[in-house]
């Protein structure tokens, strides 16, 4: 069965873009939150195998969906994504429980790697 | 491009510009309120989120000019650096720069140099003096290609003076009242050619009309987001401690329908501070925590605009404003023991109404909620009221979007037709003599479980002097009666006609004189018949039954 991915991002054009490569590359994506609850919300309603999570987003900080995230869906795995300068709270978000972390602008190669890597569970 | 990099591109495009007008918005927060922390917060995501997206569009300049400014904005935030001194305008020109360049790439043009501009947002960031005046970064241009950049910055906007609006609405309003003469006459010679023109000319004019109300339109923010002040102020001055919440700001609405109700909505909010929320101490000991929520929000149903004012104080005292209304003589104590508490809380927007026990510097000084009713009135607009004791208290106005066309039903009485524009009306019952019941010679229908009174529509409208309404007779009825039932400020009356026409949209002009004077009618329409149609002024002719009822 394919892999199971919800995206969280704010910026539409990004949730797109992410879509469309992990679609392209045969996963399925359940859903796309555009903030923080939704992301709560979402992640609670479809149970995805993987998360990718936007550190900046308008409602809450990435970092507390993150942690809302590891407590109320434990079994999903997350993955940063986070532009340039984001490191010190990327490093914050490895403490937190995300596995691994993508840095826009994004190249589809280095998504589908990181992505790969944390479903099977070695480390980025 | 293949199809995918088109989207991309306009998707790029679509939240480029909405993340640069979210900039502005923002900006001008902190403009006032230079450590907003959330306009910061939303400053520094929507630079954040334009420097990614541009980036991977590989539109390394905006790009570079977002990431400056999201860094200035994170230092604004974390107080290292204060919006003030020479850094606002070099972010101000900041914000140009972006815009210009996302235009520019919207219309595939290539991007201005930004070398200057980078250097000041990375002095300022450093706090540093920019290298030059901000405020003249464009500099005289002297050669063609800096005279280019100056006509890019022509700003895509334009704006209008209200009353040359109203004008073009006038004129669509003149021309939808030809065209429906023209499409009626079309049919009648039954000329295909003329019908078929005429036909075209209904559509286009349709659209025409369309438009100019769109044009004229506004999101209702612009009036909502006065609010947090006012509310700031009032409890200051009242020792209340209040929380406002504002929603539906992005709803449209017309300009003016926005103005006019801009003092009714003033008094609707103060007031819910002053009156509708207790002071920190009643709430505790109410088991209420100590800041009152006050909630502004605006939503669109059907064709109206629904703006609500809500608190969670100590909702309405049914039976003080029943009391009160009986002491100021607005009505009888036997008639006032007999309403249910909708008809009571109506009277808290009569003229001089008030049952504040003091007066105070905001409220309470007899003057208030009666100017919403005008303006409501004058509008064809309406009010609801819902409350509940210990649990606050909500008020709704519901406003038509746009002044220039009604929904309006028709009816016929004594061979002539009148309009009743639809924010009024309730339903339409057709009902036999034997289902109409008399008590204190009254004629009362029974609508959805409630008595409604009725009375012959001609009965109104030739009511001489101070004369009281004829006693209700149902022997004087004969087979089925046409019923229409009107709603006005919570009350609803039902009223005889003859026969029900039908629906349809129509354009209200005032009355010429003489016939002015005659406030029974809110105006007047042209059929596409060409014959000229009253509308019925329901506040009017509600407040006309109540004064004369037998």
């Amino acid at each position: 069965m394919n892999k199971r991915i919800l995206i969280v991002d704010d910026s539409f054009y990004m949730r797109t873009m992410l879509k469309n490569m992990l679609t392209d590359a045969g996963y399925e994506v359940v859903g796309e939150a555009a903030n923080g609850q939704q992301a709560l919300e979402m992640a609670a309603a479809t149970n995805p195998d993987l998360i990718t999570l936007d550190v900046i987003l308008p409602d809450n900080t990435g970092l507390d969906v993150l942690r809302g995230l590891r407590q109320q869906t434990p079994a999903a795995k997350v993955v940063m994504c986070s532009a340039v300068g984001q490191e010190v709270i990327v490093s914050e978000a490895i403490e937190n429980g995300a596995l691994a972390y993508i840095v826009k602008p994004f190249s589809e190669e280095r998504v589908l790697e990181i992505v790969g890597s944390a479903l099977r569970g070695d480390a980025a | 491009m293949n199809a995918r990099e088109q989207e991309y591109r306009e998707l790029f495009m679509a939240e480029a510009l909405e993340y640069y007008d979210g900039m502005g918005r923002h900006l001008s927060v902190l403009e006032r309120s230079p450590t907003d922390v959330p306009a910061l917060n939303e400053l520094f995501r929507l630079m954040h989120n334009l420097k990614s997206n541009a980036r991977a569009m590989g539109h390394a300049a905006i790009g570079e000019v977002a990431h400056s400014l999201e860094t200035i904005f994170g230092l604004i935030r974390e107080q290292q650096r204060a919006f003030a001194g020479a850094l606002v305008p070099v972010v101000f020109t900041g914000l140009d720069e972006l815009g210009t360049m996302i235009r520019a790439v919207g219309a595939s043009q290539p991007l201005p140099d930004a070398a200057v501009l980078l250097e000041n947002l990375a002095r300022v960031a450093r706090g540093e003096e920019p290298v030059q005046p901000a405020a003249a970064v464009p500099t005289a241009p002297d050669t063609p290609s800096e005279e280019d950049t100056r006509k890019l910055e022509l700003s895509d906007l334009v704006y209008i003076q209200v009353r040359k609006l109203d004008k073009l609405l006038n004129l669509v309003g003149e021309l939808v009242i030809d065209r429906d003469r023209l499409l009626t006459l079309a049919e009648e010679i039954g000329h295909p050619a003329l019908q078929a023109t005429a036909r075209h000319l209904f559509r286009i004019s349709d659209d025409l009309q369309y438009s100019v109300m769109d044009v004229r339109l506004v999101g209702v923010g612009v009036l909502l987001n006065k609010f947090p002040r006012v509310v700031r102020d009032v409890a200051a001055a009242e020792g209340k401690e209040a929380e406002l919440t504002l929603s539906g700001q992005d709803v449209q609405i017309d300009r003016n329908v926005l103005q006019m109700i801009t003092d009714g909505l003033l008094h609707l909010v103060r007031n819910g501070v002053s009156h509708g929320l207790e002071t920190p101490d009643q709430r505790e000991a109410a088991g209420k925590p100590r800041v009152g929520q006050l909630r502004l929000s605006a939503l669109t149903e059907r064709d109206d605009v629904l703006i609500e004012v809500a608190d969670d104080g100590p909702g309405i005292d049914t039976e003080a404003v029943r009391r009160k209304a009986v002491e100021r003589g607005l009505t009888t104590a036997a008639l006032a023991a007999g309403l249910d508490e909708q008809a009571v809380w109506a009277f808290l927007f009569e003229p001089g109404f008030s049952t504040a026990a003091q007066v105070t510097d905001i409220s309470g000084r007899g003057v208030g909620l009666d100017v919403v009713k005008r303006a409501l009135d004058s509008l064809g607009g309406q009010l609801r009221i819902s409350s509940v004791r210990g649990q606050g208290t909500s008020f709704t106005l519901v406003l038509p979007t746009s002044i220039a066309v009604k929904g309006a039903l028709l009816v016929e009485l004594d061979g002539r037709p009148y309009a009743v524009p639809l924010l009024h009306t309730d339903t339409v019952l057709a009902l036999r003599p034997e289902e109409f019941s008399v008590a204190a010679g009254l004629l009362l229908a029974h609508v959805q479980g409630q008595a409604v009174p009725v009375v012959p529509l001609r009965d109104l409208l030739h009511a001489e002097g101070s004369e009281p309404l004829p006693t209700a007779d149902k022997t004087q009825l004969h087979g089925p009666q046409q019923v229409l039932v009107v709603n006005y400020n919570n009350r609803r009356l039902g009223l005889l006609v003859d026969q029900f026409i039908r629906q349809q949209s129509i354009v209200i002009k005032p009355l010429s004189k003489p016939l002015d004077t005659i406030d029974l009618f809110g105006g007047v329409t042209l059929l596409g018949s060409g014959q000229v149609c009253l509308v019925l002024d329901v506040p009017a002719l509600t407040r006309l039954f109540v004064a004369r009822r037998a």
